[in-house]
């Protein structure tokens, strides 16, 4: 490994700045997105405003790219009309 | 009757093993039918696949019963739990073929200095500042496990490869990157930089 390819990308740095942007005290895990994601997904479907549970799962989702996949897939089902 | 008139907690815990029998296969349908439109177009994914993940998505969600409180439809909470088993699943194949000695030169070359090129830094001064204390935090201020696992999400490993390099629980690898990115940011905040400084300085 070359000591150039160790170091952070502008991209990368970039995306760390983002990341703390979005970082909050206290943060929901994966397990608690998965328990939460239907409500936070049928309400932004419904244009419903959310609480603050589902809130913390639309910021978790914002850092998760595993459960913002998950999250999209839901959502295709359900407009689908599943 | 619809899906949307089956009361499927009951159902699914009926007594009677017909009426029991009846809503699990209703619901194994459902869900496969969910995975067919949430996973169309992958080419990795075949009929038997989704039979599969239907299958072991229906006994997580017999087994989570009771963790089921009304706050969406009943179908929609299944479906997510079925996506969460599949995506899990076919993560996992893409990575299968990893080693575990890539992955263990993956997490030295990750744990250890985390070097940000000079060139990242610019020439605007609140940005020089912010990539300077940055680096000195990222350095400094977080474990080896913690540096690897920030590092490990930026250059996009996925989070299931980052817990079996951490060597730890899902749980556990969410709290030490969520406390690496809170003592980064703590940091930023002792040095007097605001979230809008932040957003300023990277045009967020």
């Amino acid at each position: 490994m070359k000591p150039e390819d160790q170091r952070m990308t502008s991209e990368q740095v970039g995306s760390i700045v983002k990341m703390l942007a979005l970082t909050t005290d206290r943060e929901i895990d994966c397990t608690e997105c998965l328990q939460h994601v239907g409500e936070f997904a049928e309400s932004q479907l419904a244009n419903q405003p959310v609480g603050d549970v589902i809130a913390s799962v639309e910021q978790h989702l914002a850092l998760c790219p595993e459960c913002r996949e998950e999250y999209e897939a839901l959502v295709k089902i359900l407009r689908a009309g599943l | 009757m619809t899906q949307n008139e089956i009361n499927w907690p009951v159902a699914l815990r009926a007594t009677d093993s017909g009426e029991q029998a009846a809503a699990v296969a209703v619901l194994r349908d459902l869900l496969q039918h969910g995975l067919r439109i949430a996973l169309n177009g992958r080419g990795n994914v075949s009929e038997a696949h989704l039979e599969d993940f239907a299958q072991e998505g229906l006994l997580r969600v017999l087994d989570r019963l009771d963790q089921f409180q009304g706050r969406s439809r009943f179908t929609t909470w299944a479906q997510a739990i079925a996506l969460n088993v599949a995506f899990t699943e076919l993560r996992r194949k893409r990575w299968q073929d990893v080693s575990l000695d890539a992955l263990m030169a993956d997490g030295e070359r990750l744990a250890g200095p985390a070097m940000i090129a000079d060139d990242v830094l610019g020439a605007d001064e609140d940005r020089t500042r912010l990539v300077a204390t940055l680096r000195h935090a990222i350095e400094n201020d977080l474990t080896p496990k913690q540096r690897a696992a920030i590092l490990g999400e930026l250059r996009e490993l996925p989070f299931d490869q980052i817990v079996k390099l951490l060597g730890t629980s899902r749980s556990a690898a969410y709290k030490m990157l969520h406390d690496a990115r809170r003592a980064l940011k703590h940091r930023l905040h002792e040095a007097g930089i605001t979230g809008a400084d932040i957003q300023n300085a990277f045009n967020l």
